[in-house]
């Protein structure tokens, strides 16, 4: 009986482990359709041509500044439109997808 | 829904074959289904782009666009102003062609047989497509103004199609003398580019300003009774070009009654304006013809669509975005095309692919410059709701910001550009 707890217990952790993993994917598929939203202005592989690179940041900063447009605390008023609208797991979507781009060489270097 | 052919040949002859053919994401018997995108645009070239790159290879995507080198409209203003050169403003294909395996076809599309789902270019030869996308932009309705008409446009430039016109409209202006006076005719709703003339206006005082011309002034005989941002013009007018800009609402004005290109004169119900330096008429427009030739559009001129989707109204296979189409409460701007693109490119994949769909929503912003480091915007998020493309939310600019923000407003600008140019361009 112990034993085969123990197998079963090991599945569900294994299949746990397995829908979370599917859930990030998701989410950073979810993310990217979004991000078509945030790309008319920011740059995609992480320029700054006057409007900030949003790429490769860690996914809380990226909530955590979202939610301050939300809160008003930060005045861009396009921005507090757009944050005021996205609820909270497209704010973690497209964390995770703007997380996964690495900004481009040229961008690394100041070359861009 | 896959179908093997040894089944698809069991199943021929039968009632069955229909069903299951209609039902296949692809058209049975063709390698990959095709896209034809018309207009190479904000709009068509922002679908096209993401049509190709989303799907990966799945989809055959064509643009057909006359000319090789694109020229934004949007910022034509700032050329206008002596902020941009013209070459900023020009855009090639090649990359976006090469990235994304998109065939370009420098043609002009003279027809669409709706029934046949072709479109006839202007060599004569015919593309056949699965799914069209339409971003023709604006037609001009030449006869909307008395007096002037197409063969007038040297003598009263437009400049509300980006190139030759707007580099005429340049010169013209750095003609004007001191004492001058300009008459800029402005378009009746709904147009291109709502605060566009009177970003214009304010860009030609600053020239005229700038080379000491502080004695020359724009008339602006204006069909509407209010526009876009008139507040922040108004005050921005009057704090960087006192008594050089006199703007007219019908009332006073008393309507537009004929202009004669050659003696630079303009009637109205009010005044007669003669020996006019420079006459800019900006008259009323109308979706593409192409789009009007096919049926498309209604009695407004421009095209309904369905705000889910950006599907024509009266074709389940063609896609309107951008000028052309009716959005509700969107206004027409590169932006709002740019968005429209991309609901069109997710729903003709979902269809074409069974790629996964989500709810459409739109996004817009416009700025407009006032002066050097003076620059406000107005924008909004929207969705499809009670029939149409309805605001969600809005803001624009207040009257008394300070110039620091106002600064960093013309910095966003310049920032939106580069990156509205490299979604559409890649």
């Amino acid at each position: 009986m112990p034993t085969n707890f123990a197998v079963m217990a090991g599945a569900a952790i294994l299949l746990a482990l397995q829908h979370a993993g599917q859930a990030r994917a998701a989410d950073a598929a979810f993310g990217e359709y979004l991000s078509g939203e945030c790309v008319t202005c920011h740059s995609p592989v992480g320029a700054d041509n006057g409007i900030p690179s949003i790429v490769g940041w860690p996914t809380d900063q990226f909530a955590a500044v979202m939610s301050s447009y939300r809160d008003k605390t930060r005045d861009n008023p396009i921005m507090q439109t757009i944050a005021g609208r996205l609820t909270k797991e497209e704010v973690e979507a497209l964390a995770a997808y703007f997380a996964t781009v690495k900004p481009s060489r040229c961008q690394l270097i100041g070359m861009c | 829904m896959q179908i093997s052919r040894r089944k698809l040949l069991a199943t021929a002859g039968t009632a069955a074959l229909g069903t299951l053919a209609l039902g296949a994401p692809a058209v049975l018997g063709q390698a990959k289904p095709r896209v034809v995108v018309l207009g190479g645009g904000p709009g068509g070239a922002t679908a096209a782009r993401y049509i190709a790159k989303d799907s990966a290879g799945a989809i055959s995507v064509s643009i057909v666009e006359p000319s090789k080198q694109f020229v934004t409209c949007f910022h034509s203003n700032l050329y206008l102003g002596g902020f941009r050169p013209m070459t900023e403003l020009t855009h090639g294909y090649d990359k976006l062609a090469a990235a994304h395996g998109i065939k370009m076809v420098h043609q002009a599309a003279v027809q669409i047989d709706r029934d046949k789902k072709q479109v006839k270019l202007a060599d004569g030869s015919m593309m056949e497509y699965d799914r069209l996308v339409l971003s023709p932009g604006i037609d001009l309705k030449y006869d909307s103004v008395p007096g002037w008409g197409r063969e007038h446009e040297e003598a009263m430039p437009h400049a509300w199609k980006a190139g030759p016109q707007t580099e005429l409209l340049r010169k013209r202006l750095e003609a004007v003398p001191d004492g001058g006076v300009i008459v800029m005719i402005a378009p009746p709703n709904p147009y291109r580019c709502p605060p566009g003339p009177y970003e214009r206006v304010s860009m030609m005082a600053h020239v005229l300003k700038s080379a000491g011309k502080t004695k020359a002034k724009i008339i602006i005989l204006d069909p509407k009774e209010t526009f876009s941002k008139q507040a922040l013009f108004q005050e921005g007018w009057e704090k960087h070009y006192p008594g050089m800009v006199e703007w007219l609402s019908p009332k006073i004005h008393d309507g537009i009654k004929s202009v004669d290109p050659k003696t630079n004169t303009v009637e109205t119900g009010f005044e007669s304006y003669k020996n006019v330096a420079l006459v800019n008429v900006i008259p009323k427009q109308t979706a593409g013809k192409i789009a009007l030739g096919a049926d498309l559009a209604n009695e407004s001129g421009f095209c309904p669509i369905d705000p889910a989707s950006m599907k024509s109204a009266k074709d389940q296979n063609i896609f309107i975005i951008g000028d052309a189409c009716i959005a509700g409460d969107m206004p027409k701007s590169a932006f709002s095309a740019n968005s429209q693109a991309k609901v069109a490119a997710m729903i003709v994949r979902g269809e074409l692919t069974e790629a996964k769909t989500f709810p459409a929503r739109y996004t817009n912003t416009c700025w407009s410059m006032l002066s050097t480091d003076d620059t406000v915007k107005v924008g909004g998020r929207y969705e499809a709701k009670d029939g149409k493309i309805g605001a969600v939310e809005t803001f624009v600019s207040k009257t008394g910001e300070t110039a620091d923000l106002r600064k960093q407003t013309q910095v966003e600008n310049m920032g939106w550009y580069a990156g509205i140019t490299a979604d559409m361009f890649g």
